[in-house]
């Protein structure tokens, strides 16, 4: 075809990412709104590697390709990943959009990304000269920007098999259906034998990247609900000393105060 | 090199042009599918909804390289079925379409939803019809009538 | 229910749901040029010179020296240019327009024109704007004397933001030189004798030297009301240079950012209150009408006379203004400057209420004008008026007062909830002598041997069912089934000029004309035959003539109706409200057809909604919109508002057809009103000042009040 290689399969794909200067398209939601001048795309949707989610030992691992409508019915998908991406934009988009197309559009409105990112998921990335996992926060390198090699391509998203049953999900749009996030808050609760053992939050829409601060949440891992609470006010200010958030539609300000309410309510949700 | 092949309407064709070119506008410029409508070219209001191998898509956000293959259905094809049948006399007993323009890409869209849904609740309906904007009628005759054709057309999906 | 009210199939039902109805974009491309426009891109400058690219065979490029006749749209006044003058005075202005046969190419061609500016300050605040395109002024009674003896004075202001027609066919136009000279122009419109009349002005000929066909038409609400006639001018000017079919269809960019939407508002309110009533009310209301007039001086018109609401108000000053900026020009809306005034009062009124410790509804009804009593411009509300039972219809349907009070209690959580309401009336028709001095109506009946009967009109079909509810008026007085009466989309060269589609005139002043019309067909009917008949408007007897000068007398001759109620909640979370429910009450008289009124309350209900609520556009410090593409200008989804529920109270008007009055514009009016007022309550009994009241502004008031 012509400014196109449809693959069918990913050796082939490879083949094609690395001889030719191509575009890799999977749902075509974002790029055929950039619609690019004298683009060539790599069509990926026929290729069955990046089309199935599988489980192994510590994994649940989404093809590139697999769209959101897929992973809604699929009952391996964490209900949190699900919640998030029942609420993309509507039917038709959920139905061409797919979690690779989400990564590498570098957007940090994506909704799926956001929970990859609380739910410290990891990427396999591919190339004709092997494959390198890589955790997806050290794959945004800022706005539009990602650690993504001309030759590869992004294979599968590993997200953790368990732990990701506690949870907070808003997304804040304009409207009930067909929303961009205006801000996107998730977060993840961990409690053992008394003492926290994971308090993920990730704010999605607010900053060039998904925003995540682990050594923030490390000052209330360990500690026991009690401990927690007292360290609550500490923590909330902590957070609201580093976000800057950028301002798009709505301002920073909206964002920010939106961003800590979600937070708060995140703590207060699971009893602190 | 070779064209694009696809099924449109049941009717095997050929595409000769780019791959990267709207699915949007080689149906409505080469193949004259006018019922398809143009009415963002951005995913965001569904005129152009049309249907790939069953599935529901904003025909805007699809490059013809993704086409290859697939068996396309626009209100040209469909308005010849039976199901459109039970969908026309809905809509038309409570007058649910009014300037027209959201409508072709709003029955496919609800052909979409009862084809997985036959028998849809009211919220279902909506949430079917979530990504197809309609400026005139405040959606209730719409949804209404989408909840009438399930009933009278029980069985056909 | 009227044997008249009665829902049929839409005539227009079958081509639209099939989708073999033809837009203008649907026209076959062979032998057609595509036009572009050029656009400036400041806000206000010099236009020193354009370095066009060297253009193929074939290809055009088209301004305002290509222009035969007057390089000016007649519109109200005729400030507007077909292409720009020496200067742009809004970004978007059309300095240009490119031709070709590759649509492609056409937008490179555009893309690589470079337009040299010497660049001039712009005036973008219309707080400030000196320049007034049109300034009123009205009242009666004393108002220096009420307000010297009030208990106490209000002085409150209010805003409203920009309103996009967002009709999801874009505006598109298509110019044909016919081979006899003539210019046949079709088009997405709603106006074919607008365009028609602006068309002849501008390619110098007279009223045979063109034609203007209607095309099946995507929506208007407004937006197609004027601004087609100045497409309808570029395309026919390149046609005319071009000698070849033209056709210009806008981008959903394009036509948000730069065609006419809803005025932005500031209207300033003082009133006085003497024994817990009100007294009178100065008011003035400042409309933003953009870089040039085109209908800002009818728009603002209908927004003063509304400005005192359907209250009695003994001492009133009413000023108005429409001030010139730099943006966008603003045009006609559906409410057509009713909507920014009505919201103003109620808002104000809620105030005063609060302020003296009753509920506004409380309040509100010990204000409402009655039959009888003088309209704001010493007219006559001449037909009783509803309002009373259609409060109890609205409470009924919502349990408003028992809602009103408990939401009125202190609220803590998360979630919390008000409940506000609004009454209005839209006035049916054109402002003033307008119908009677300036549109003098003429509808045609034509009747075939085979015993079918054509109408001959000049209203289009853009949603709203004339092409159905035209001939059940029609097929009714002549006992005829439907399928033997029809009503084509309108060609200037076959049909008189029966109005433009404004106003929520069509039904009920043709509407009137063709039941006449049929009457008189009846009377003269012979079995095959070919006959036709014709009726004029007249203006009612009873109506008191207004005179715009003044502004006094009757500026409608009646009045539909409504009272809205819309439920909320608020997350004080993250400012996003959920309409719990939304519930209008509308008089618009008998419906010709109960399923076409309904979902035109519904629609234009729905728009209001949107309005109040989610519909935010605005310029940056350039002048430049932004919020120009639905993913950023954002209009409700079918989730939105799933509890929608639109009543019809019928006050029947004798002088309309079987007692309908004006339809269209009603249901929009109302919901700033409502909404605004629900948003208070929830909001702890805040006052707010302005809509669209956004999740944005519900937090910044959250934090405010340390809610």
């Amino acid at each position: 075809m012509v400014n196109g290689y449809a693959p069918a399969s990913l050796q082939e794909a490879l083949e094609l990412r690395a001889k030719y200067d191509v575009v890799p398209y999977a749902g075509g939601t974002d790029l055929m709104v950039e619609n690019r001048p004298g683009v060539t795309y790599l069509f990926l949707h026929r290729v069955p590697e990046l089309r199935q989610i599988t489980v192994d030992g510590d994994y649940i691992r989404i093809g590139a390709a697999v769209t959101f409508t897929e992973a809604l019915a699929d009952e391996r998908v964490p209900q949190l990943m699900k919640e998030a991406v029942s609420r993309i934009a509507a039917p038709a988009i959920r139905n061409a959009g797919t979690f690779g197309g989400n990564l590498g559009n570098g957007s940090a409105k994506a909704d799926s990304v956001l929970i990859e990112f609380v739910a410290d998921a990891r990427l396999r990335l591919v190339s004709l000269n092997g494959e390198r996992i890589v955790d997806v926060d050290k794959f945004y390198l800022g706005r539009k920007r990602l650690d993504l090699r001309n030759d590869e391509l992004i294979a599968e998203i590993l997200l953790p098999k368990t732990g990701l049953e506690r949870f907070s999900y808003e997304k804040v749009g304009g409207r009930n259906a067909l929303a961009i996030s205006r801000v996107s808050f998730a977060g993840v609760f961990g409690m053992e034998n008394g003492r926290i053992t994971n308090v993920a939050a990730a704010f999605g829409a607010v900053a060039d990247t998904v925003l995540r601060y682990k050594d923030i949440e490390a000052m209330l891992i360990g500690k026991t609900f009690e401990e927690a609470k007292a360290l609550k006010a500490g923590y909330l200010k902590a957070y609201a000393d580093r976000m800057v958030l950028t301002r798009g539609r709505v301002s920073a300000e909206y964002r920010k105060n939106v961003c800590m309410n979600l937070l708060s309510d995140f703590l207060a949700k699971f009893g602190i | 090199m070779d064209g694009i092949r696809f099924i449109l309407n049941g009717t095997p064709v050929v595409y000769d042009g780019s791959a990267a070119d709207r699915l949007l506008d080689v149906l409505r410029d080469i193949f004259r599918c006018t019922s398809v409508k143009c009415g963002c070219k951005e995913g965001e209001c569904g005129a152009c909804s049309v249907l790939m191998d069953g599935v529901l898509y904003n025909s805007c956000c699809v490059a013809m390289g993704a086409v290859e293959g697939a068996s396309v259905v626009t209100m040209e094809g469909f308005r010849e079925s039976e199901r459109f049948a039970v969908l026309e006399k809905a809509f038309g007993e409570v007058s649910a379409v009014q300037c027209g323009f959201c409508i072709p890409g709003m029955v496919l869209a609800a052909e979409a939803l009862l084809s997985r849904n036959p028998h849809p609740t009211e919220d279902e309906i909506r949430e079917g019809l979530s990504g197809n904007l309609c400026r005139c009628t405040g959606y209730n005759a719409i949804v209404n009538a989408v909840g009438i054709a399930a009933k009278e057309g029980d069985g056909l999906w | 229910m009227d044997r008249i009210s009665q829902s049929v199939v839409k005539k227009d039902h079958l081509p639209k749901m099939s989708g073999r109805s033809v837009y203008v974009a649907d026209y076959p491309t062979e032998g057609i040029l595509f036009g572009k426009l050029l656009h400036g891109k400041v806000a206000r400058a010099k236009v020193l010179g354009v370095d066009v690219p060297e253009l193929p065979e074939g290809y055009f490029y088209v301004d305002a020296k290509d222009v035969p006749g007057d390089n000016n749209v007649n519109i109200v006044l005729d400030d507007t240019p077909v292409y720009c003058r020496e200067t742009v005075e809004y970004i978007g202005e059309p300095i240009a327009m490119l031709c070709g046969p590759d649509e492609k190419v056409v937008e490179q061609l555009r893309d690589a024109c470079v337009v040299h500016y010497e660049e001039l300050e712009p005036v973008l605040d219309f707080r400030t704007a000196a320049e007034a395109f049109f300034d009123y002024h009205f009242g009666h009674g004393d108002v220096d004397k009420a307000f010297a003896e009030a208990d106490k004075v209000y002085d409150e202001e209010f805003e409203t933001g920009y309103q996009e027609q967002a009709y999801l066919e874009t505006q598109g136009m298509m110019a044909v030189p016919e081979e006899s000279g003539r210019m046949f122009v079709h088009g997405s419109a709603q106006c074919a004798y607008y365009v028609h009349g602006a068309v002849m002005r501008v390619l110098g000929c007279g009223p045979t030297g063109v034609h203007i066909l209607q095309d099946v038409t995507g929506g208007g609400f407004g937006g197609k009301e004027a601004f087609p006639s100045i497409l309808a001018c570029q395309v026919a000017v390149a046609a005319h240079k071009c000698q070849k079919p033209v056709r210009c269809v806008f981008d959903r960019r394009e036509d948000m950012e730069y065609t006419s939407k809803r005025h932005p508002s500031l209207c300033h309110y003082r009133v006085a209150v003497k024994d817990g009533k009100v007294t009178a009310m100065d008011i003035d209301v400042k409309f933003n009408a953009g870089a040039y007039s085109t209908l800002s001086a009818v728009v603002l018109q209908r927004g003063i006379i509304a400005s005192p609401g359907i209250y009695n108000v003994p001492n009133l000053r009413v000023h108005g203004s429409a001030v010139k900026t730099n943006t966008s020009p603003c045009g006609a809306y559906r409410g057509f400057g009713a909507p920014q005034t009505f919201f103003a009062v109620e808002m104000m009124m809620d105030h005063i209420a609060r302020d003296l410790g009753m509920d506004s509804l409380t309040f509100k009804a010990a204000h409402l004008v009655r039959q009888g009593d003088p309209t704001s411009t010493c007219g006559k509300y001449h037909f009783p008026v509803p309002i009373p039972a259609m409060i109890d219809e609205v409470d009924a349907a919502c349990d408003y007062r028992m809602k009103r009070e408990r939401y009125a209690r202190p609220q803590t959580g998360r979630f919390r909830r008000g409940i506000g309401m609004s009454m209005y009336f839209h006035g049916a028709g054109f402002t003033g002598s307008g119908e009677r001095d300036l549109i003098k109506a003429v509808a045609k009946l034509r009747k075939y041997a085979d015993g079918t009967v054509e109408i001959l009109a000049s209203n289009g079909e853009i949603g709203q069912g004339v092409r159905t509810t035209f001939p059940k008026i029609v097929a009714n007085e002549l006992n005829l089934p439907l399928e033997k009466v029809y009503y084509d989309h309108p060609d200037t060269a076959r049909v008189p000029d029966s109005g433009p589609t404004v106003a929520s005139r069509s039904l009920m002043v043709v509407g009137e004309l063709l039941r006449r019309a049929a009457i008189k067909l009846r009377e003269q009917w012979i079995d095959g035959q070919e006959q036709e008949v014709e009726e004029r408007f007249r203006e009612p007897d009873f109506v008191i003539p207004f005179y715009i000068d003044k502004f006094q007398g009757d500026a409608y001759p009646t009045y539909a109706w409504a009272v809205n109620a819309i439920e909320v909640e608020v997350d004080t979370y993250t400012g996003i409200t959920k309409i719990l429910g939304a519930y209008g009450s509308f008089d618009v008289g008998t419906p010709i057809d109960y399923n076409v009124v309904l979902g035109q309350m519904e629609g234009g209900f729905l728009q209001g909604i949107g309005y109040a609520s989610i519909e935010k556009m605005d310029y940056d410090a350039k002048g430049r919109i932004r919020n120009n593409s639905f993913s950023d200008y954002l209009i409700p989804t079918t989730k939105d508002v799933p509890n929608l529920k639109c009543m019809l109270h019928v006050e029947k008007y004798p002088d309309g057809p079987y007692g309908a009055k004006g339809a269209g514009e009603l249901p929009l009016v109302g919901a700033p009103g409502a909404y605004v007022e629900a948003m208070e309550q929830a909001l702890g009994g805040v006052k707010l000042h302005h809509a669209p009241f956004t999740a944005e502004d519900t937090l910044a008031v959250i934090a405010k009040e340390g809610l």
